[in-house]
């Protein structure tokens, strides 16, 4: 990138002090399908919409919630291709991580990296910022649950509850009303279900979203499949 | 934890200095974390294994720790040629002719701290009689919850 015609950062200051690049992503971020995170006392639920362009599309081969470790997830909100470079790049350094330690990274240290990694591409040659928020879930190196937000500007918050992407105003405030701080897991898979409903376009089936769940129980980060999502939904109703 | 460290002293002082170096920054940036002891071994084996094909460090190292996550003491033996093992007794050099055996004989499962530096104690007496070389000062440590500590034995050459 240093010797190409393009050694010049593309997000550069206006003279208000900005950085519109990283303005305008988080506006693409902000038209993207609404996703949340909850941590609860005993573990931590992130979910996201998965509408898709059209009802062909084959909802079972698109994932938004990955793996990055045995203990650790994402979800985003934004442009998805970015999302998969991030995705790998976290995969790659939290095994790189396990070669030197022996041990899986924790995950506030995974969430460092990758902020790290969306940093430079604020003030790198030739490169745009992600387009993405990261929603990140996973169990620290004491086994207290966690549940970060990753920006495109490379800030990255702690959070009992957020919501990023479309309508995640209305998400977070009723994420405020119905946050408490003893809350147990399955009361905030509920919860997340009952927020993503809310502002939710048409019916709500386990085939059009997404949620990834990590129990302190044993630490190991799982998405669920339709029919346990299934299962949820049921009983919300 | 703490790592005994034998070698020539160049290769002793550059890899246990880079090594604790290494922790210390290792818990600056990340919130005053601390490694537990099996990644501390395996990053120092790592350490040596990047170095064994390049300009390897000529060190063996017995590195023992107290994890309060496990509230457990672990110990592991590693040599010059990057190999790692977890022991529950070891011995690097001449010493592991003589010593080894004794430990063999007199370790137990859930022996108390005096009982292990008896142990100990009775190892140094060991060479002391059988060993070629007349080593007269032996320094003891003792790791545990309560962090890093010596408990001295034989003469100090300083104080005469």
């Amino acid at each position: 990138m240093g010797d190409s015609a393009y050694s010049f950062s593309l997000t550069t200051f206006n003279r208000t002090g900005k950085l519109l690049q990283i303005e305008y992503a988080l506006n693409a971020v902000a038209n993207g399908r609404t996703s949340l995170g909850i941590c609860a006392k005993d573990g931590v639920v992130i979910a996201t919409d998965k509408k898709l362009a059209s009802t062909l599309v084959d909802t079972e081969q698109v994932r938004k919630v990955e793996n990055i470790t045995d203990g650790a997830g994402f979800v985003y909100s934004g442009v998805g291709p970015d999302y998969r470079v991030l995705v790998r790049k976290a995969r790659k350094s939290s095994q790189s991580y396990y070669l030197t330690y022996r041990e899986p990274q924790p995950v506030s240290q995974l969430v460092k990296g990758t902020a790290s990694v969306m940093q430079e591409y604020t003030q790198s040659g030739g490169v745009r910022p992600f387009g993405v928020s990261l929603l990140v879930a996973g169990t620290d190196a004491d086994g207290t649950p966690r549940l970060y937000q990753v920006d495109p500007s490379g800030a990255y918050f702690g959070w009992k509850a957020t919501a990023i992407g479309k309508n995640y105003v209305n998400a977070k405030n009723f994420l405020e009303r119905r946050y408490q701080e003893d809350m147990e897991l399955e009361d905030a898979i509920h919860t997340a279900l009952l927020t993503l409903r809310e502002g939710f376009e048409g019916e709500m089936t386990s085939q059009n979203i997404e949620v990834g769940v990590v129990s302190t129980t044993d630490g190991v980060f799982r998405r669920l499949t339709p029919e346990q999502i299934q299962d949820y939904l049921d009983e919300a109703s | 934890s703490a790592m005994g460290v034998a070698g020539p002293n160049s290769d002793l002082v550059n890899f246990s200095e880079y090594i604790s170096k290494n922790f210390a920054l290792y818990q600056l940036s990340n919130d005053g974390i601390q490694l537990s002891t099996a990644a501390q071994a395996n990053f120092c084996r790592n350490e040596l294994a990047a170095a064994l094909r390049k300009g390897p460090y000529q060190v063996n190292i017995l590195l023992g720790g107290y994890d309060k996550k496990t509230s457990s003491g672990s110990l592991y033996w590693m040599d010059y040629l990057a190999a790692l093992t977890k022991l529950k007794y070891g011995a690097q050099g001449y010493a592991s002719n003589f010593c080894l055996s004794i430990m063999d004989r007199d370790y137990k499962e859930g022996l108390t701290q005096d009982e292990a530096v008896q142990i100990v104690e009775k190892c140094i007496q060991e060479l002391k009689v059988r060993f070629l070389l007349n080593q007269s000062n032996f320094l003891i440590k003792v790791i545990d919850k309560d962090g890093v500590r010596v408990v001295k034995f034989g003469a100090d050459p300083a104080d005469n």
